[in-house]
């Protein structure tokens, strides 16, 4: 990492961000007034479903969309005031999807998006940052999806970036190459490196993010740590039990400690602000009126419910818009 | 087989045509606007003079004189060498040269327009004698260099710079730009300028290969003669190669599709087949039409071809083709710079 890594300026700054496509008469907004800060040092995560406006917010980050309005400063400075060039030597990206040369092998490619770079870090860092130089004489068409995305994130790496863009960098990618990918972006920011991720899993803002924004129709709603966002909630647990029949609402809801009741198809979720307290009192009023429990588990609030519990609707949802 | 699933694939193939503005431009919009504008260029109107040299000598003011009351023919009177130069490079259809026994019609039967001159020689000479119908006697031109097959190749050696270089990188770089390739590579610190001559670099050396090795089949298998200057081969080659990639690359500098880079080549191409001057000696040409000729590369690219393969033409003969294919080749680096989208 250079020395101007530790200047004093934040990695990312936007203020009032917006952005509308036009296609056919209809206008979209994409980013709706956004304000945002990725401090030095940090994970930053956007959190969302599909057309959130997530991809739009890092591509202007990026310098490849430009806004309608607002202000964008990337380690300090602004694209478009001649200074483009500077801002690119200092960033490392990894878009969504970018196929490479299908004939090149994996070295080949990084070579090419070393040869841009007045200084960085040599293929062969890239490779081993990846774990990818078994791979190094293979070309394109003989990588798995993990293979390639660790390629494309190797890309990213070669100019030894202060700040790195990943937008959704392990959709589609098997458990396995998902966290590979993790290890490789946890072992960046022990660096010092600065990144800025966009993803619509849980478990990878969790498991990476210093902070996450959710954003929703080009609007950040909610803005913390992953912890304290779960902390936001009213409870923090839940309590799924499954069985042919069940209690009334009504039963259900008289235990103090229970906050909501959702009945799905022979399973009710009941939402309690501590499981210990919940339990007993429920396994209770199960015996007193007889009803068989056919199985029982608990889980803690992830990410996943605070975007429910904000926007009334699920994560899994927004992926078929 | 189920008529319902063939139904619903016909609707889905045409939709995603029909639903693609640039796909239904270059298919139905672009083969209207050739027609009317060949409509326009090949209006009804006289037959075009065939164009003969008589070889100066004496008595051949005579056939000169019979010859030019013909409508049909543009004759002119040239020295032996001049109208073999003239017969080579395919600017006459046919010479006749006048010896005691009278004329003699010399030509490469192979060629388009022989066949017509002959006709219209004979009937001109047997009209001026009115009636007394001297046979003229006839010459094949098979003397290598003279022949349509020594016209032809380097004509072909053009096209193929033509073909090449423009097909080579407008595909390519639309597939580029559609994979999200020239994206990434935007948010790098690479320059336009340091992609553009890159890639220039790299696909223009590629025609090189195949233009030489033409080149040598037409030598090495039709005795196709080569008098002039390797070197200077070399070079109108290589220049060639570049100023066609060139264009390529300007025609895929905005192209977001790959129907839209095919039809766009096929434009700029289409010309250059035609009054290129690869099949045809595009001199003959008169007016506006020949001012297009003398605009297409192509037809420098066979110029300076000729010069070096059927004449003993060095670097001095072609300067003049070359600095303008290289003008050529700059100007279009240069609009690409200005046009070139990454996205």
């Amino acid at each position: 990492m250079s020395s101007s890594a530790i200047d004093g300026v934040p990695a990312i700054e936007l203020r009032a961000l917006r952005k509308t496509y036009k296609l056919r008469r209809t206008e979209t907004v994409a980013v709706d007034g956004l304000d945002l800060v990725v401090n030095r040092g940090e994970v930053f995560g956007l959190l969302g479903p599909n057309g959130a406006g997530k991809t739009t917010t890092v591509e202007i980050c990026e310098g490849l969309t430009i806004p309608d309005s607002g202000t964008v400063s990337i380690l300090g400075r602004q694209w478009g005031q001649g200074e483009d060039h500077a801002i690119r030597a200092r960033i490392g990206v990894c878009l969504q999807e970018t196929k490479f040369h299908e004939n090149a092998n994996v070295r080949e490619v990084l070579s090419l998006f070393r040869s841009c770079f007045d200084q960085g870090r040599s293929v062969d860092e890239a490779l081993a940052l990846v774990s990818l130089e078994e791979k190094q004489d293979a070309r394109q068409k003989s990588l798995s999806g993990g293979q390639r995305q660790r390629l494309a994130v190797a890309t990213a790496l070669l100019g030894d970036p202060e700040l790195l863009f990943l937008d959704e960098p392990t959709t589609g990618l098997d458990p396995q190459s998902r966290r590979q990918l993790w290890s490789v972006v946890r072992d960046y920011q022990a660096a010092g490196g600065t990144v800025l991720l966009t993803t619509h899993y849980m478990e990878e803002a969790q498991q990476l993010c210093d902070r996450v924004a959710i954003v929703d129709r080009g609007k950040i709603i909610a803005l913390d740590s992953p912890a304290d966002l779960i902390k936001s909630l009213a409870a923090e647990h839940f309590i799924l039990i499954d069985g042919e029949q069940s209690p009334s609402d009504e039963d259900l809801l008289a235990v103090p400690e229970v906050v909501a009741v959702e009945r799905q198809t022979e399973r009710i979720v009941l939402t309690v602000e501590s499981v210990r307290g919940a339990l007993p009192l429920l396994l209770q009023i199960f015996s007193a009126r007889g009803i068989e429990i056919d199985g029982l588990s608990t889980r803690h609030a992830t990410l996943e419910d605070v975007f429910v519990d904000l926007t009334g609707q699920s994560l899994r949802d927004g992926e078929d818009q | 087989m189920r008529w319902r699933v063939v139904q619903m694939v016909a609707r889905t193939a045409f939709l995603e045509f029909w639903r693609s503005p640039a796909a239904v431009f270059w298919t139905y919009g672009f083969p209207l606007m050739m027609a009317v504008v060949l409509g326009f260029a090949f209006q009804p109107s006289p037959p075009k003079p065939v164009p003969i040299a008589v070889v100066e000598a004496p008595g051949a003011n005579a056939v000169f004189q019979s010859l030019q009351s013909s409508k049909r023919l543009a004759v002119e009177m040239l020295s032996p060498e001049l109208a073999d130069e003239a017969l080579a490079r395919g600017r006459i259809a046919l010479l006749i040269k006048v010896d005691v026994d009278g004329p003699v019609l010399r030509s490469d039967p192979t060629r388009p327009e022989a066949e017509l001159a002959h006709l219209l020689v004979h009937r001109a000479l047997r009209d001026a004698r009115q009636g007394e119908v001297a046979m003229a006697r006839i010459e094949v031109e098979d003397r290598p260099g003279s022949r349509y097959i020594d016209f032809l190749i380097p004509g072909l050696i053009g096209l193929n710079l033509l073909g090449a270089g423009m097909w080579g990188v407008g595909f390519n770089l639309v597939q580029m730009r559609v994979q999200n390739l020239l994206r990434r590579i935007f948010v790098t610190p690479m320059r336009r300028s340091e992609f553009l001559a890159g890639y220039l670099l790299g696909r223009s050396v590629l025609v090189i290969p195949e233009a030489v090795a033409i080149l040598l089949f037409g030598v090495l298998m039709w005795g196709v003669p080569f008098r002039g200057s390797y070197m200077a081969a070399m070079l109108v080659i290589v220049i060639g190669g570049w100023t066609f990639t060139g264009i390529g690359v300007l025609c895929a500098s905005r192209a977001r599709t790959i129907e839209t880079i095919g039809g766009l080549m096929n434009a700029v191409q289409l010309p250059m087949w035609i009054l290129g001057g690869s099949f045809f000696a595009n001199e003959a040409l008169e007016g506006p039409v020949r001012w297009v000729a003398e605009c297409l590369p192509l037809t420098h690219v066979n110029r300076a071809l000729r010069d070096v393969m059927l004449e003993p033409g060095t670097l001095a003969d072609i300067w003049m083709p070359l600095s303008f294919l290289a003008a050529g080749g700059v100007l279009c680096f240069a609009a690409a710079m200005r046009l070139f989208r990454w996205q």
